[in-house]
């Protein structure tokens, strides 16, 4: 009998179990994802399939439009440059691989055992794991699900894996489409919007909500909308698509705009309108274990499920499904097996778009500060008043820190710029630390920096920013 | 091995003291003759530290509490000084308690907000990672005290019907041991003495010009700045001694005449005002008396006087003209005779051999308890002061 059997080996679960594993307990991770070869492949969603290789497109991508467009600025001519998409996609394979790998080291190492095939949770801590036409019964002390999430198929618009895919199938377009049609204009829309533009597609991408991006703080949103429009996205917001029908050519799309019926013709269709937690098949009906209505599965604020010793974690519970999030919840679960007090702060969860510049924040936003009724000052500065911004010509956005009016502590703090997923960082650290803006302001930042953005937004909030006029008061 | 850790015995005029401040925690570990409380007594704050390397198992007697000569006080073990990375590597299931006795690195706003308001960070409660205090603990910390105890104020004037506005905020606190002993002792003297004071004026300018021909030298020689203060200790002694009644005191019905002239220099500090005493100044030369204030100062700056050192004393000397008063009435310290009050130097005009001239004079008040003296006596022995520092040469003849 193990101490912790985990059933998922994405961010979330192999993290829990290197974690359980440092801890002294005996652990083995469940993992169904194979390759062709049939070799395991554990890294979940995030390694195979999601962050790590949409972000090494994202770079490739972001090479060949500053070779085409950006380099002649800086004096540097090279002539038509051109774009090999096999290896552009074998290198992001590669860096995948790689990273996959490197998790089967760390098991060995910490002396994780993996186990392949699929689990599924039986009554009294017990696992069924189906590998071909094999099962076994495995039981343990402890048991972590951590299986996932995957990509919410839309009656209206089937995947057929040719000309409608999903984000998976996006990161593997053979050519650049010509016309790429993207519905849902979310985080993982304007990331592979951003990909497939920059090596050349025209995108439009098709959004049901009125609003843009409505979890981002109004003001920088806007700088953001008009900053991707500028870059070629065409964000068209509340559409609704009512069908798409596939060709061998290409794909219509129909769609209803403020009650008006249009469509358009794309050679590839992208439908990223959010992720479901990956419950299929999981639980048997005697497992005990609830779901709600979303089919999440329920857990407390320590990521334990109705059944004491069955856990959950990651993009199956709730809480945004990012894979910082279920890391540090596989983390605290194994901790608290182990009998320590571990808790994942949930108000400091910071989220990212990677585009180019790249969005970042963490925290309350201004309007959530409005309807919570808190009183709270804001300082903001823009890139296009760093030094280091503008010599590196990447001077679009800005930084806004928010503290409370009356204590200083910082609320939140919202970034479009350049490295704004590593600037939030800082101030996240600051945060996770209780500080006040004036905290920041009084910390020394190397000059010149994209970083001194930060430490100036923080000084306009006490209304001495040093290179940007201060608001009167 | 446990030790008993016992309050400093404490001399016969001191009857109890309070404990002031744990400067460790129970549990924490300690070396060797550091200090791990203060004891205020009604004179000085006494430290207690540690016999030998070990921790504090137990605290007996908490902050505020009052405690006799040699109480006990704590409980001590003896011990090795445990390694804190040693422990914290250790990888036990229960957390290690180790970090939350000992004081967090602050943030830089919150340093600042605690070195402005003078606040102690141990008061104040915090909610930062580790037990840290923030700004915002700090913030709430300055903004609810008031505020608490307005709402007590508030809830008891709801009978009389006063309008209570928020920016009239009233505090209310305890004094301290200090604080309350000097204000029990002077209402004593005033209760319990016919205090008078009488007045004069002496003009500088003499001990100014020494000063400015011979300070530079003086300090070289001495290592000590040359003052006014020892000027006044030595013209008091001399006075003293031609009015032996000055320099005595009052015990019941009887007159208990000193032969020493010890005399107390008040010193302003921030706990409240201490009086060290020049023992056996009569003895002493200029210089020694002036390296002996100094002395004084530092120590009394520092918390740092010691009971003896503040025992005693048949005459003192207070100088409010350090703060810049030109005129006042001293309160006798008890069971002297006399007090005399400095003031501040202030150019005036004055009348010198039927010319108006411009002097740096200053206001010298005598209070004497006139149980004692006549007035022809504290009058004389004040001018005869005022005589000594107008011709400076008298201080050497003894005139």
């Amino acid at each position: 009998m193990y101490d912790v059997v985990i059933i998922g080996g994405g961010p979330a679960g192999y993290v829990s179990a290197i974690r359980c594993a440092q801890l002294g307990l005996s652990v083995a991770c469940i993992e169904s994802m194979s390759d062709q070869e049939g070799n395991q492949r554990f890294g979940g969603t995030c390694l195979n399939v999601g962050c790590i290789p949409s972000k090494a497109l994202l770079d490739s991508s972001q090479r060949f439009y500053e070779a085409n467009n950006e380099l002649s600025k800086h004096g540097i001519d090279t002539g038509k440059v051109n774009l090999d998409i096999s290896a552009m996609m074998k290198r992001k394979d590669k860096v995948v691989d790689q990273l996959v790998g490197g998790i089967g080291g760390l098991f060995k190492a910490n002396k994780v055992t993996p186990i392949q095939g699929h689990g599924k949770l039986l009554s009294n801590k017990k696992v069924e794991v189906a590998n071909g036409n094999s099962t076994e019964i495995i039981e343990a002390k402890n048991i972590i699900l951590a299986t996932g999430s995957k990509p919410i198929e839309i009656n209206s618009a089937k995947f057929n894996d040719t000309n409608i895919v999903n984000s998976t199938g996006a990161l593997e377009f053979s050519a650049v489409p010509e016309k790429l049609g993207i519905i849902g204009a979310g985080v993982i829309g304007l990331e592979l919007g951003s990909v497939w533009a920059r090596l050349g597609s025209e995108v439009t991408m098709l959004e049901a909500m009125p609003d843009f991006l409505p979890m981002l703080d109004k003001k920088i949103g806007k700088e953001v909308f008009k900053e991707f429009t500028k870059q070629g996205l065409k964000i068209k917001l509340g559409c609704k698509v009512t069908k798409a029908t596939s060709s061998k050519a290409n794909v219509n799309v129909e769609y209803d705009e403020d009650g008006t019926s249009k469509d358009e013709v794309f050679d590839k269709l992208i439908v990223c309108v959010g992720r479901a937690p990956n419950t299929e098949n999981l639980l048997s009906d005697d497992s005990g274990v609830d779901i709600d209505d979303k089919g999440f599965i329920k857990v407390d604020d320590y990521c334990m499920t109705s059944i004491p010793g069955v856990w959950a974690v990651g993009d199956v519970v709730r809480g945004p499904m990012l894979a910082h999030k279920g890391s540090e919840e596989g983390v605290m679960v194994a901790e608290r097996i182990a009998g320590k007090h571990t808790a994942v702060n949930y108000d400091l969860v910071p989220s990212v778009i990677y585009t180019h510049p790249e969005v970042a924040w963490v925290g309350k936003n201004e309007e959530e500060l409005k309807a919570e009724g808190v009183e709270y000052k804001s300082g903001s500065f823009p890139f296009s008043a760093s030094g280091r911004a503008l010599a590196t010509d990447e001077s679009v956005g800005s930084v806004k820190v928010l503290a409370d009016k009356v204590t200083d502590t910082i609320l939140g703090i919202h970034i479009f710029g350049p490295s704004a997923a590593e600037l939030v960082q800082q101030g996240l650290i600051a945060m996770e630390f209780g500080s006040s803006s004036e905290d920041i302001g009084l910390t020394m930042f190397s000059h010149p920096t994209v970083s001194e953005a930060l430490h100036e937004a923080a000084l306009a909030a006490n209304n001495h920013a040093i290179h940007i006029g201060n608001r009167k008061r | 091995m446990s030790i008993e850790i016992k309050s400093p015995t404490f001399p016969e005029s001191v009857a109890d003291g309070t404990v002031a401040n744990w400067v460790k925690k129970e549990g924490e570990s300690v070396q060797q003759d550091e200090v791990i409380a203060e004891i205020e007594t009604d004179k000085v704050v006494l430290e207690v530290v540690a016999p030998v390397n070990g921790t504090i198992s137990k605290i007996v007697k908490q902050e505020g509490e009052i405690v006799n000569s040699s109480e006990l006080i704590a409980e001590f073990n003896e011990g090795k000084i445990e390694d804190v990375n040693e422990v914290e590597s250790n990888e036990s299931p229960a957390e290690s308690k180790i970090d939350e006795s000992k004081p967090k690195k602050l943030g830089p706003a919150a340093k600042r907000i605690i070195a402005e308001e003078a606040i102690d960070p141990s008061t104040v409660k915090s909610t930062g990672k580790d037990g840290r205090v923030t700004k915002a603990d700090l913030v709430n910390h300055l903004n609810k005290k008031p505020t608490e105890d307005l709402n007590k104020i508030k809830n008891t004037l709801v009978d009389t019907n006063i309008a209570f506005s928020e920016s009239r905020d009233e505090k209310r606190v305890p004094m301290s041991r200090l604080r309350a002993t000097i204000a029990n002792r002077l209402l004593t003297v005033k209760q319990e003495t016919a205090m008078l004071t009488t007045f004069n004026e002496v003009d500088m300018l003499p001990i100014k010009e020494l000063r400015a021909k011979y300070g530079a030298e003086f300090e070289k020689q001495h290592g000590v700045k040359l003052g006014f203060m020892g000027f006044f200790v030595i013209a008091a002694i001399q006075a003293l001694k031609k009015f032996p009644l000055v320099n005595a005191s009052i015990d019941q019905t009887d007159i208990v005449y000193h032969g020493y002239q010890d005399i107390g220099v008040a010193v302003s500090t921030e706990r409240g005002l201490v009086v060290p005493v020049i023992r056996d100044a009569d003895m002493m030369s200029l210089p020694d008396i002036e390296k002996s204030i100094l002395d004084y100062s530092v120590k009394a700056r520092d918390g740092k006087l010691s009971m003896d050192e503040m025992q005693g004393g048949t005459f003192t000397i207070s100088n409010g003209g350090v703060f810049g008063s030109l005129l006042s009435t001293p309160i006798l310290n008890a069971p002297q005779t006399a007090i005399l009050g400095m003031h501040s130097i202030q150019d005036r005009p004055v009348a010198k051999d039927n010319e108006v001239v411009i002097r740096p004079m200053m206001y010298l008040a005598m209070s004497y308890d006139h149980r004692l003296l006549d007035g022809k006596e504290a009058v004389t022995f004040l001018v005869s002061i005022k005589e000594q520092l107008e011709s400076p040469e008298r201080l050497l003849l003894n005139l």
